[in-house]
Order: C-alpha cells, then structure tokens, then sequence
C-alpha cells in the first residue's frame, strides 16, 4: 500500500489553516497505515467536532464524524460490533478529553481495541480559541482573558490509571518518535492512546507572541525531551510509551 | 408455550426476535429490566453497559453502521440525554431503536411512577427538524409486536424509531405466548462499514462531502429525507378503534391510559392511537368525523391533544392524569364533566 491511498484526494486541500499542525499528524499517520499495510475495507476512521475531528472526510476508507466528544463510543460500538475491522479515532483534546472525557474514562478502563490519536493543541481552535482543559496554566485565550488559573489535565494519568494500558506522548516536532508511536499503538491490541504535542497559529498562537507555525513547531523542540529510559510516569516536558500489558506490576 | 413477563421483558424479547444483536444502555428506573434479560444474553448479542445515555446511543449507532440491529433502552432522563444521538442518527440516516420507559418529571420527578410526559420529546427532542417514527404498545403481548415492528420501521426509514412505554406498562406482568406469535421481519438496508470509502457526518453532506453553506442543498436534502421517512411510515399505521354507534364523544387514549378507559367502550367510542408519530391523519379525522366531542385523555397535560388539535383544527378537549397516579373513577367523573 501507498501512503496515497489512504487520502481522499478530492477533498483537498483540507480545511485547517496554512502553518496548523493537524496535517503533519494525518499524513504520519497515512505513512504508518502504508507501512502496516492495513486494507481500506479494514479500516474505519472516526472522529468528533473540531478542527482534528474534520480528519475523518480526508481519510479515503470508511469514516464516520460523530457529534462532539463521542468518536471514542461510536467507535467502542463498531468495534464491538465488528471485531475484524481496525477502529481510529482521531480527534481533538477538547474533543476527547473536555467533553468526551467521560467516554475516554471508561473506554480506556474496558481496554477496548481501539487506537486513539488525540491532537493537542491545548486550546479551543474551530470555535476561536477557548481555554481547554489541556490549556497550560497562565495562557490567555478568549474564555481566559486574565490568564488560565488551572492545571492542565493529566491525560497520561487518566490513562495509566488502569493497570492494563498503553500510553504515549509525543509531538508534530519529533517526527520519528511520532511514527514509531503510532505504529505501536496500531500493533497494540487493546486500548492505545497517542497524545501528539500540537499547536494552533491562528486561534492561539499569534495571540501569544508567535508569528508563524514554524515558531510554534520550534517551541515544541524547545519544550520537550526525550529521555532514553524513561521512568514511569512521563514528566511533563517528556515524550515515550508508558504500556502494560496487565500481567507485569 | 404461555409466560407470565412484563412489558419490560417482551421488549427484550422482541428485540432478540427481531434479530437484534447489539444492545447498550445504562441502567434507569423503570427501564432497567430490559437490562437485565439482555445481559444474559451475552453470549448471544454484544452489550454493554456504558458509562452513560449518551455513550450508549453512540455505541449503538456505531454498532447499526458497522451491521449490526441495535437498540438502546432508557427513561425520560436518560432520553433527554439521548437526543444528541437521535439527531446525529437522523442526520447520518442510520437506522436504530431508542426505547423510552417514561415516569413523571422533569428531571429526576418521581421515578417509580408512570407518566406519559415525553410525547413531544420523542416527536421533536433533537434540536432542527426532522419527522420521527414513534410506536407505544399498550399491552405485554403489544410490547414484543411493536418492538418487532420498531426494528422493521428503522430499518425501512433508515431512521431512528422510538418506542414509548410508561413505567406501568413496563411492569405489567401478563400471560402471553410469544413463540407463536407470527412475525415478519425487515432485512439490513445499510451496508456495513468496511466497504472503503464512504463517510458519513452530522453535517449536511452530499455523497460524504459537507455542504456546510449550501441552504439550497439543504432544502433538498431535507425533502428527501423527509419523505423518506413518511413512505416508510405509510406500512406502519397502528392503531385501534372502538366505535360506538350511540357515542356523542370519542376518547383517544394509549398505553396504559388506554387499558385504563377500556371499560368505558360501552359509553364512549375509543381511538387508541399505537402509531403516535407521523400521526395518523386520516384515521383520527374519520373517527372524529362521526363523534361530536374528542377528548384525549393521557398522563401529562395535553400533549398529544396538542397534536390532535393541529391535525382536526378544531377544539380538543383534554383529561390531564398527573403526578403518576391513575384511576378509573376519576377519569369517569371528569368525562361527565366535560
């Protein structure tokens, strides 16, 4: 298989700003389908609301683009449905960890074979630039004109707290640690988690200082380590797996 | 073979029949028996437990897209939270049944007594427009027909079809004999998902490509869609009528209301509507048509007569039975005086 058979070439180009993160992760994953050489008859892509959850169309298999912050259940009922086909959602962290988080819960907690790739952009982007609840602590955005006074969420934690688990963060930066995640997460059976360190320009981005994507892609460079044996759990400035396949304490 | 069940167990049960084979819902009063008999079949079906309303029409969705029948099961607080999925199933024409055991609200209300307060909801709960099928039985042995009948619905109208119960109905125990019960079932119209390319959206969409700006589209769109659903209907007309030639007015009641007034078929002429939505015009205004008084009688405060009212345009007269208690006597009394 060719990463271009997996895109929906008649739709582009897409809908996400020049300089926007979400389509190095969309073409990354395109490569890392090629390379498992997964059919498009067995593939189903899902997503929800927001810029990531527009991903879905662009995939040239099957998809489906729930409501907002449901991709991970309709994906729990496909997959439950139809064992044979290899369910994604790919979505937002608004999407997936704001309103759908009840869902990423307990979807991760049964340990349905599902693999999830959340864009974190840390912001609100579709709807203007909202605080998320991944925003960092101080970002001013439009719902938080003074500054964010909250934590971000721990999604690793929500993650790893179920014995059995497969966790990774990584980012539109670190290329290669972000091919390799996405093909251990496809090879996982059970529930795979991705968080992919992104960024928004438009709606975020410019507001806090920086002029264009590249910068934003820089910061991320900046920000973020990859530790070679990383100890559990990741450290907030670190990318790697942290998996369990349940049996190992 | 003869079965003492409840309402809740014959929706189950017709639900197997029909050849359901994905369930998911989250437990609620007085919907949680529906629940339990198919936990039990849990080697036959897939079903889950979800987290909550909403995840669990999603599933099912998910499930009917992916091939399978599905049905999820829940009450009035449950079903408000379910009309995020109704519409997007309504949107992305995927056929499905919501069973709504109602009991008194709003919200939380009086759980264990029966009411029939989400007519409307079910008819008009999801945000925009679109035409609902709505079937409510009215006996145990209806409760397994209509669930049969439910599933035939969606999958003609590739829509989500809603069947009402209320928390008495659902608890009635009675003696039927399902087995030998003649049935006809509808085939999947949907193709399941794997087949490579299709996509499908909450957005308006044309052959899987948004047409978010297209008004002109949408209108088109809608027709179709529309009346696709009244077509399908057309083979779904439900209803009972009781005509009493010597009758000056017509009670319409259904559900557990009209098992309730069904002795008073030897005063009044009795129109028990099973098919709620799209209504049954034609067949309502001909048994209007030959009574001088209609009168709808219903556990909430007239929102069916609503309904009537627009069709027949003309004065509807009401008997409100609230707050989940329900007598004949009362009922009586209130007829004379009308």
């Amino acid at each position: 298989m060719n990463y271009k058979d997996y895109i929906r070439w008649e739709r582009m180009p897409t809908t996400w700003c020049p300089g926007c993160a979400i389509g190095t992760i969309f073409k990354q994953l395109t490569f890392a389908l090629a390379d498992k050489g997964l059919r498009q008859e067995e593939l189903v892509l899902v997503s929800g609301i927001g810029c990531s959850g527009r991903a879905a169309g662009y995939f040239n298999v099957d998809s489906v683009h729930a409501t907002h912050g449901r991709p991970i259940a309709v994906a729990e009922g496909i997959k439950r449905a139809n064992d044979r086909l290899k369910v994604i959602v790919f979505s937002g962290d608004g999407d997936l960890v704001g309103i759908g988080g009840n869902h990423l819960l307990h979807a991760s907690r049964r340990d349905v074979d599902l693999t999830v790739i959340c864009v974190n952009n840390g912001i609100y982007g579709m709807t203007g630039g909202q605080m998320a609840p991944t925003t960092p602590m101080g970002l001013k955005t439009l719902t938080s004109p003074f500054g964010n006074s909250y934590q971000p969420l721990n999604i690793q934690g929500i993650i790893t707290a179920n014995k059995r688990h497969w966790f990774a963060r990584t980012s539109t930066y670190h290329l290669p640690g972000l091919q390799k995640a996405l093909r251990g997460a496809l090879d996982w059976k059970g529930f795979a988690f991705i968080e992919v360190m992104a960024f928004c320009i438009e709606n975020s981005g410019r507001r806090i200082g920086f002029r264009n994507g590249y910068e934003m892609l820089l910061k991320l460079k900046q920000d973020y380590k990859i530790p070679l044996n990383p100890e559990a759990p990741l450290k907030e400035n670190e990318l790697g797996v942290m998996k369990n396949d349940g049996q190992t304490s | 073979m003869k079965t003492l069940i409840m309402g809740n167990e014959a929706v189950a049960c017709g639900a197997l029949r029909a050849g359901m084979t994905f369930f998911a819902a989250y437990p609620i009063t007085p919907a949680s028996e529906i629940m339990h008999v198919l936990a039990e079949k849990e080697n036959e079906i897939a079903f889950v437990h979800a987290e909550d309303e909403i995840a669990s029409i999603h599933m099912a969705i998910g499930a009917s897209l992916a091939g399978r029948k599905a049905m999820t099961s829940t009450s009035g607080p449950g079903m408000s939270l379910k009309q995020e999925g109704i519409g997007l199933a309504q949107m992305m024409e995927v056929p499905l049944v919501i069973v709504d055991v109602q009991r008194v609200g709003p919200s939380t209300g009086m759980p264990t007594l029966p009411s029939q307060g989400d007519i409307i909801q079910a008819a008009h709960g999801s945000h925009g427009d679109y035409t609902a099928i709505v079937l409510y039985p009215s006996s145990v042995e209806d409760c397994y027909r209509y669930t049969i009948e439910a599933f035939n619905a969606a999958e003609e109208s590739r829509s989500p079809v809603i069947l009402l119960l209320d928390g008495f109905l659902a608890h009635l125990s009675e003696t039927v004999d399902l087995e030998n019960l003649p049935v006809s079932l509808k085939a999947r119209t949907l193709l399941p998902l794997g087949q490579g390319r299709r996509h499908f959206t909450g957005l308006l969409a044309r052959d899987g490509i948004p047409r978010t700006k297209d008004s002109e589209y949408y209108r088109e769109w809608y027709a179709r869609v529309k009346n696709k659903v009244l077509q399908a209907a057309q083979n779904y007309r439900f209803y009972d009528y009781l005509k009493n030639d010597q009758a000056e007015t017509l009670i319409i009641a259904y559900g557990i209301t009209h098992r309730v007034v069904l002795p008073l078929r030897h005063e009044y002429s009795l129109f028990k509507p099973v098919t709620m939505f799209p209504i049954l015009d034609k067949e309502i205004r001909a048994a209007a048509d030959a009574h001088k008084k209609i009168v709808v009688v219903e556990m909430n405060d007239g929102q069916y007569r609503g309904e009537v009212q627009k069709l027949l345009r003309q004065e509807v007269l009401s008997i409100p039975v609230l707050g989940g208690s329900i007598s004949l006597n009362e009922i009586r009394q209130r007829l004379h005086e009308l």
